[in-house]
């Protein structure tokens, strides 16, 4: 009687110890497999494409133009800045305004069921003087900005651009 | 009697206690090769898993190569403006460059390593124009080089697109803003 409780014990102990074995062995299996299948999400705005595009709409050549040639974006921001005007007689800051304006919308469509939701775009003058805002759409959790700085004259001029998700 | 009697249920519980120990090595035996079944088995859905995912590892290589590729092409001798329009410039492309690299492309097809390389102007926005000899000044699309193959949807950088434009018989720098598309081969 004894020997047979003994016997039925030792293999209810066993039988705990395989299954035992098989839950560790598939616990490690699973934590395999969530780390095989876990895939590397694309994300909808890139760090480089925002930065790139500060860079690219400053070297822009716009319509307005003074006695020497037609000035880029870069240099209607300090044109701007000194209150000047195209050769047509045009506010250089009109020109920067609508300008970049239209450049936003044709870059950053928010429209509908578009990946992008909405951008702001700054451009800051010594850290403190705000010389241009430009904003469209919903400012959501998700962005990704960048700036660029730049300087003249002794002026620090700084533009933000955020694009939100 | 009595010895005959003991040796005899002696050497019969020597041979159950033999037997119970066969029985125990043919236990751990059977025991053992089930282990090592199960870790055979676990190997090879393993490798087979591994093996199906190679050929979604190459798009994905693939396409990084385009995501890579994509952020310095444009800084590339090939396209990049140089000192062409006054001092160097960041992102900043040369159109003319980049017709006369479209003329040539069959030395560089292989050279980057994707499926196609384009350029899209998006302001002033002309459109699906391709831009040829003729079409150059009012063109939308350069289309640099497209192979013939499957391929992934583009990954996109923006640019500036750079040439020599006149006015009134002076010449001046023109840059419009365009992006710059990469496309990578789908391996799967």
């Amino acid at each position: 009687m004894r020997k047979n409780i003994l016997r039925k014990k030792s293999g209810q102990e066993e039988m705990v110890g395989f299954a035992l074995i098989m839950i560790i062995v598939a616990v490690i299996l699973l934590i395999f497999l969530s780390f095989s299948l876990r895939k590397t999400e694309k994300e909808t705005v890139e760090s480089y494409e925002v930065n790139s595009f500060i860079q690219s709409f400053l070297q822009y050549t716009t319509d307005c133009r003074d006695n020497l040639e037609y000035l880029s974006i870069q240099k209607l921001i300090f044109d701007c800045y000194d209150k000047d005007k195209c050769i047509d007689e045009r506010e250089t800051c009109d020109v920067l305004n609508s300008t970049l304006k239209d450049i936003l919308n044709e870059s950053w469509k928010v429209e509908g069921d578009r990946p992008i939701k909405g951008y702001k775009l700054k451009i800051i003058i010594d850290e403190s003087e705000e010389m241009l805002i430009i904003k469209k759409g919903n400012v959501t959790k998700n962005s990704k900005g960048a700036t660029e700085p730049f300087s003249r004259a002794g002026k620090d001029y700084e533009i933000f651009f955020n694009a939100y998700y | 009697m009595k010895k005959r009697q003991k040796s005899k249920i002696l050497s019969r519980s020597s041979l159950m206690s033999q037997t119970k120990g066969q029985l125990k090595i043919q236990q751990m035996a059977f025991m053992l090769m089930a282990v090592t079944l199960f870790f055979v088995l676990v190997g090879m859905f393993i490798l087979v898993f591994r093996f199906s995912k190679l050929k979604e590892s190459a798009t994905l290589i693939e396409e990084r190569n385009a995501l890579l590729l994509v952020t310095k092409l444009a800084n590339s001798p090939e396209f990049s403006c140089g000192e062409s329009f006054g001092s160097s410039r960041l992102n900043c492309v040369d159109a003319d460059k980049v017709m006369k690299l479209k003329d040539n492309i069959k030395k560089y097809s292989e050279f980057w390593g994707v499926a196609g390389i384009q350029i899209r102007k998006i302001y002033p926005d002309n459109g699906n124009i391709k831009c040829t000899a003729r079409t150059y000044e009012n063109c939308g699309i350069i289309d640099i080089f497209s192979k013939n193959v499957n391929s992934l949807p583009p990954v996109s950088n923006f640019v500036s697109l750079c040439r020599k434009d006149s006015y009134k018989d002076e010449v001046y720098d023109k840059c419009e803003l365009a992006i710059l598309m990469v496309s990578s081969e789908d391996k799967e």
